[in-house]
C-alpha cells in the first residue's frame, strides 16, 4: 500500500470508527431505557398482581400469551 | 398514531436512503471518480472531509433556527432539537478536524498549521460550541432552555466567520474549492462530491431523528416512573 493510500484509509477508518462508537453509545442508552422499562413493568405487576400473575390453569394471562401457550 | 410511531416510520425511510447513498458515494469515490492530477490518491479524503464540514455547519444552523423557534414558542421540543443539533454539529466538527489533520499530514507534511485562518477559526467554532454544554449544565429548567437558545443563536455568528475567513485572508495553505465562479474541479469529481454531501446530510438527519426518538421515549419513561412512584 502506498503512503498516500495509507492516509486515505486512515481518514476513512477514523470516520467509520467514530460512527461505530456513536452507534455503541446509542445502544448503551437504549439498554438503559430497556432496564428502566423492565423495572417499571415489575412495579406495575407488583401493584396489580391479580391481573398479571397467571393462575394454576393459566388464568390472568393476556389473550396473546394464552393463545401462544396453547 | 403516536408521535413516536410516526418518528419511527420517518426514521426507516431516512435511514434506508442514507445507507444507500453512503454505499453509492463510497463506490463512486473509490472506484469511479478520477484521480486528482496534482494530489493523487490523497485527494479522495476531500469528498467526505468537505461534506462533513458543511454538514457540521448545517447542524449549527439547525440549532440556531430551533433556538429562535424556542424563544418564540417556549415549546421544550424546539429546545430538544437545538441541543441535539449542537451535539451532532460538534461530532461532525471533530471528524472534520481529524480527517483534515490526516490530509494535512499527507499533503503539507504537518498535522496542523496555526497560521492558517480556516483551521484556527474552525477550532474556535468547536471551542465555542463546547461551551454551550457547559452553559447548559449551569442552569436548570426554563432558564436552561432560554440561555441555551440564546447561546445557539449567538454562536452561529462564528460559522460565517469560519466560512469566509479563508477567502478574506487569502490563505495559501488551505485550498478554496468553491468560490464565486463555481467549483474548482471537473464534473466527474463534482458529481461524487454532491452524492457524498447528500449522504452526509442524510446521516445528520438520521442521527438527529434517532436521538430525538430516544429523548422522547426517555421523557415518557420518566413521566411514567414519576406517576407510578407517586402511586397515582
Amino acid at each position: 500500500m502506498g503512503s498516500g493510500t495509507q492516509y486515505v484509509v486512515a481518514a476513512y477508518a477514523v470516520i467509520l470508527f467514530a460512527l461505530v462508537m456513536y452507534v455503541v453509545l446509542l445502544g448503551l442508552k437504549a439498554a438503559r431505557m430497556a432496564r428502566e422499562t423492565e423495572l417499571l413493568a415489575r412495579l406495575v405487576e407488583r401493584e396489580d398482581p391479580v391481573e398479571d400473575e397467571p393462575g394454576p390453569d393459566g388464568e390472568g394471562l393476556s389473550p396473546e400469551i394464552e393463545s401462544a401457550g396453547r | 398514531m403516536t408521535e413516536l410511531a410516526t418518528g419511527g416510520r420517518r426514521l426507516v425511510v431516512t435511514g434506508t436512503a442514507t445507507a444507500a447513498l453512503l454505499a453509492l458515494s463510497a463506490v463512486g469515490i473509490f472506484l469511479v471518480a478520477p484521480e486528482d492530477a496534482d494530489q493523487g490518491v490523497i485527494q479522495r479524503i476531500f469528498y467526505y472531509h468537505v461534506a462533513i464540514a458543511i454538514t457540521s455547519l448545517v447542524a449549527f444552523g439547525v440549532a440556531a433556527i430551533y433556538g429562535i423557534r424556542y424563544l418564540r414558542t417556549r415549546r421544550p421540543e424546539h429546545d430538544m432539537v437545538s441541543v441535539v443539533a449542537v451535539g451532532l454539529g460538534l461530532f461532525f466538527s471533530i471528524l472534520v478536524i481529524l480527517t483534515g489533520s490526516i490530509w494535512a499530514r499527507a499533503s503539507w507534511g504537518t498535522w496542523w498549521v496555526w497560521e492558517d485562518p480556516r483551521l484556527v477559526t474552525f477550532l474556535i467554532v468547536i471551542l465555542l460550541y463546547s461551551a454551550y454544554f457547559m452553559l447548559r449544565s449551569s442552569a436548570e429548567g426554563e432558564r436552561r432552555a432560554r440561555y441555551s437558545s440564546i447561546f445557539a443563536i449567538a454562536a452561529f455568528a462564528s460559522v460565517p466567520l469560519s466560512f469566509y475567513s479563508v477567502r478574506v485572508a487569502e490563505s495559501f495553505v488551505h485550498p478554496v474549492v468553491f468560490n464565486s465562479t463555481g467549483a474548482n474541479m471537473p464534473d466527474t469529481m463534482l458529481v461524487w462530491f454532491v452524492v457524498a454531501q447528500v449522504a452526509m446530510l442524510g446521516l445528520f438527519l438520521t442521527l438527529l431523528q434517532i436521538e430525538l426518538l430516544q429523548r422522547r421515549a426517555d421523557d415518557a419513561l420518566k413521566r411514567l416512573k414519576l406517576r407510578l412512584e407517586g402511586g397515582v
